[in-house]
């Protein structure tokens, strides 16, 4: 292979005469798989690597135990009073499954749109789907007090009751939406993950990874035969996997839409928890992938010209969730409802303002700067941002369940909430848990899907005169 | 690269099988270009090994477009239909035997409404395509498939990396081990290797085959026990695998602390042991208050003597109430075998203030209720009572004739008798418990006692009291 040695490219320029290349550093078939596996192909990871699993362990350890310490005790460790039956549980629940659709978003939605620029991002995107969804399933998991009789949310005969779940409430289309999206997010960041882990099977020193990989790989040889069908179920499960990722926050928002609630009985919910789900994903996936590029030495697969991608999609929606805020005021004023007007005077400019006044400064105004091209293209910068739109969004959950429910139709019920030190502590070991899978993601599995990424590696082809081309290009023609 | 070149274990003898010529290529153009040439000199079973899809080759290869979607298609609208139908069997279907569905009947909402199972139905569907496009590429594409004799050449190892492979099948009818070598390096191979396989990775791996065998024998336990114990009695409770609701972890009423699979937590609740607090003294149910003998009898236990009484091994109780009196005090005063007569109270109750206004109360309230009868000094000679007795005499009614509350028997009464008339009548007389207010009654009593100390003496009455000589020692009430 003859190497052309070109000077870095800031592939952020907009060239329309010329496609930006998606990687960089002059890479070629064997460097992609190369630098993608050097993480985990080095016998000693770096010492943050060691730092972030520490940390998030502490976490996840935390967590564990408030776990413990709620199924011993029960939900009135919670804050959790009447009428705010639904605080911090829930809220964590929907703050999770909104972080996870930024993954298949990205892995099927753009995939369908043939988004080339997918390619370096989607799988780390998906698992952080995978531990999203795991982080989301716990809280409503526990929250329903006697966790050991779990399995009455599914439709299993019973030994003596005839007892099934109540098909027409939206929480039982919760069960289904989220554990179909968690069982299908899975079995689609396997089966993309294939390929990648028979790399990991042929390039593997120990007998014991030879053995796992070699498993895990179901013996892949890359036959074009087992591709021609590979990308035939990748293609469907894309299909499918769209509508769902789409019909997943639309069900989580039933649960509040199909109340009764003042601020809860809204059409708009659907598309608005959507976009705001995917607001919150991709700036995870931001919050992820910046650190994530710089200490693994990944620069030249996730390139500034994605983080640029990402942070314009971060705008987009974030200026979607801005409007749905305004058009809430204006039904609430056009229904005339003086219920519906209360609720929304109250979540501006009751008990919670200051609630109300975080989310929409950190959804809304601080998103704004990504109008500067400068702050799309500043890895560091942008990391602060995601953080402020998570924290955000956050909010945001918190204010449609606290503050509509703290304040519902009858005064006498009024209450305020106050989260306990519980609460707390399981929102932070929440996180701990989270990062504590994807640190480890980070170390044993491929963190980018080198198969793809190959298929749009510019190339230097002997015969095709110093043009750069993709081996997309001869591949999809 | 990280890439040893270790001599390939070529098998050998008679347990190795020619699989065919594998050759390198570096790049993906010339392994197109080899394998139109191999389509081209008539070869047709070969394959091409790629680190990633590669569609421009399927021509050559000669690979026909996947029937994957049409086996998603089938097993997706097999899933709507077994959505629909649990949901509908799950919701309605109360009528099966066997694990009987549950009618919910919500708000008078019909049991089936397609709107309402739209969702559920939806990810039944999602989520079965989803199974059947991963598992249904696992089939067609024979996986997983661990034992291959492509992972004995370890140049093949760059398959998954960077280097692009083909292979022409010994089984071709145009293969030719020498000849085929031949074309292959005029096409462009940058290496070719003959891919042997050897015949014992069709054999199960002796591990595999001794922990298959300790596995069933395992599994062979279970039935045996249940075999065994099949036959045979056994004291012991049935074993439950599966509790649902029939033990649940929590306070019952009555006992000390949870009880758990049978087994009962003394820890408690509070902590003299109790998991209720029982009622404090002279609390009544709602709906009970008759059983208040102060307010509503005028007579019976003081309400702070309640006893709790030992109720099972526990010695716990929610206190349960004595009642002297429960039974109808009409039936009672006749009857030989009814309790005895409860104790009277015989002051009135704090809150009634004896005064004259309580009396000019009194007054009034028993004009207006007990005068028709009584008469308005208490004498019995009330105009009610005058005609009905006229009438019994021509025995043209049932009458048993209202007493004097001058009577003997009846200045004798302690006021908690009295009240206990008013409130729930004597022989003919109603109970007025529903007509006159507790206190008013309590007004009525004091003013009989005050009518009752005027020394007003009773007439001689030519209709004698018909009850007063049956059971002397419950005093016939009026």
């Amino acid at each position: 292979m003859s190497i052309a040695i070109r000077p870095e490219i800031d592939n952020t320029i907009e060239n329309p005469g010329r496609r930006a290349p998606l990687v960089l550093g002059d890479l070629d078939y064997g460097g992609v798989t190369d630098n993608v596996a050097s993480l985990w192909e080095a016998t000693k990871p770096p010492r943050a690597w060691y730092i972030t699993l520490a940390i998030s362990s502490i976490f996840l350890a935390i967590f564990g135990v408030c776990i413990f310490h709620l199924l011993m005790k029960g939900i009135g460790i919670w804050g959790n009073n009447n009428p705010v039956y639904w605080a911090f549980d829930i809220v964590n629940f929907v703050f999770w499954v909104g972080i996870g659709h930024a993954g298949t978003l990205i892995s099927a939605i753009l995939f369908l749109f043939r988004q080339n620029w997918r390619t370096s991002i989607n799988r780390a995107a998906e698992a952080m789907t995978i531990f999203a969804v795991i982080c989301a399933a716990t809280f409503p998991g526990i929250h329903i007090g006697r966790v050991w009789v779990f399995y009455w949310l599914f439709p299993i005969p019973t030994e003596h009751l005839a007892m099934w779940p109540n098909f027409r409430s939206p929480l039982l289309w919760d069960v289904f939406a989220v554990g179909t999206y968690g069982t299908v997010s899975v079995l689609f960041w396997y089966m993309g993950m294939v390929p990648d882990l028979a790399t990991f099977r042929d390039r593997a020193k120990t007998k014991l990874g030879r053995f796992v990989y070699g498993l895990l790989s179901l013996g892949w040889t890359g036959s074009v035969r087992g591709w021609h069908r590979y990308e035939a179920a990748y293609t469907i499960l894309a299909a499918l996997a769209t509508p769902l990722v789409l019909s997943v926050h639309t069900i989580v928002s039933f649960d509040f839409a199909v109340s009764q609630i003042p601020g809860w009985h809204t059409t708009i919910f659907p598309p608005y928890f959507v976009a705001g789900a995917i607001f919150s994903g991709f700036a995870m996936v931001v919050m992820l992938l910046v650190p994530c590029r710089e200490l693994f030495g990944l620069k030249n697969l996730i390139t500034l010209r994605h983080l640029e991608n990402m942070n314009k999609i971060i705008m987009a929606t974030g200026l979607m969730v801005g409007c749905a805020y305004g058009i809430e005021f204006f039904i609430a004023w056009y229904s005339g409802v003086s219920n519906e007007q209360f609720a929304f005077y109250n979540r501006a400019f009751g008990h919670y303002w200051w609630a109300y006044w975080i989310m929409v400064s950190c959804n809304v105004m601080i998103p704004q700067v990504f109008w500067f091209k400068w702050c799309r293209v500043t890895p560091w910068f942008m990391f602060i941002i995601c953080i402020f739109v998570n924290i955000g969004m956050w909010f945001e959950r918190f204010v449609i369940i606290v503050t509509s429910l703290a304040r519902d139709f009858v005064p006498s019920s009024w209450a305020y909430f106050y989260p306990t030190y519980i609460d707390l502590l399981m929102l932070a070991g929440s996180f701990g848990l989270f990062f504590t899978l994807f640190t480890l993601f980070c170390r044993y599995l491929p963190v980018i899907a080198m198969a793809e990424i190959k298929t749009v590696v510019p190339r230097h082809v002997p015969g095709h005169d110093h043009e750069h081309t993709e081996a997309g290009h001869a591949a999809h023609h | 690269m990280a890439h040893t070149h270790r001599q390939p274990e070529a098998p050998q003898g008679p347990r190795a099988r020619l699989v065919g010529l594998l050759a390198q290529f570096d790049q993906p153009e010339p392994l197109i270009e080899a394998a139109d040439k191999a389509r081209e000199a008539g070869y047709l079973k070969m394959d091409a090994y790629t680190p990633f899809p590669l569609p421009a080759i399927d021509d050559a290869i000669g690979i026909r477009r996947t029937v994957l979607p049409f086996i998603v298609l089938a097993i997706g609208l097999g899933a709507c239909g077994f959505g629909l139908f649990m949901q509908y069997y799950a919701n309605k279907a109360d009528w099966s035997p066997l694990f009987p569905g549950y009618a919910f009947k919500i708000s008078g909402k019909p049991l089936f409404s397609l709107p309402a199972n739209i969702p559920v139905t939806f990810e039944v569907i999602v989520l079965s395509s989803a199974f059947a496009s991963f598992f249904g590429m696992w089939l067609l594409n024979r996986l997983p498939r661990l034992a291959n004799p492509l992972h004995r050449v370890p140049r093949f190892r760059r398959a998954t990396n960077d280097r692009f492979f083909l292979l022409l099948e010994a089984g071709d009818s145009k293969f030719d081990s020498s000849r085929s070598r031949q074309q292959l390096e005029e096409w462009g191979a940058t290496a070719i290797e003959e891919v042997h396989e050897d015949l014992t990775d069709h054999e199960f791996p002796r591990i595999i085959k001794f922990a298959g065998i300790i596995l069933g024998c395992l599994l062979l336990v279970p039935p045996v026990l249940i075999y065994r114990n099949s036959g045979g009695t056994n004291r012991a409770p049935r074993l439950h695998v599966v509790p649902d609701m029939d033990y649940q972890h929590k306070y019952q009423a009555q006992q000390l602390g949870p009880v758990f699979n049978g087994k009962a937590d003394h820890t408690g609740l509070f902590g003299d042991g109790r998991s209720m607090r029982p009622p404090l003294p002279g609390t009544f149910a709602i709906g009970h208050m008759a059983e208040d003998l102060e307010q509503q009898r005028g007579g019976g236990t003081p309400p702070d003597a309640i006893v709790s009484s030992g109720a099972g091994g526990h010695g716990q109780s929610a206190g349960q109430f004595h009642l002297q009196d429960a039974a109808p005090a009409a039936g009672a005063a006749q009857d030989p075998a009814a309790p005895p007569e409860p104790e009277w109270v015989t002051t009135f109750p704090p809150h009634i203030e004896i005064s004259r206004k309580t009396i000019e109360r009194g007054k009034a309230r028993f004009e207006i209720y007990c005068s028709a009868c009584h008469g308005y000094a208490g004498n019995g000679d009330g105009l009610v009572n005058q005609r009905a007795v006229a009438l019994s005499a021509t025995g043209q009614a049932a009458w048993t004739a209202a007493k004097s509350l001058h009577d003997p028997t009846v200045t004798v009464q302690p006021v908690g008798r009295i009240f206990d008339t008013i409130t729930n009548g004597r022989n003919t007389m109603g109970p007025y418990r529903a007509q006159i207010p507790v206190d008013d009654r309590w007004a009525i009593v004091l003013y009989v006692k005050a009518l009752q100390e005027t020394g007003i003496t009773p007439p001689v009455t030519a209709v004698p009291a018909t009850d007063a000589a049956a059971t002397p020692a419950v005093p016939p009430a009026q």
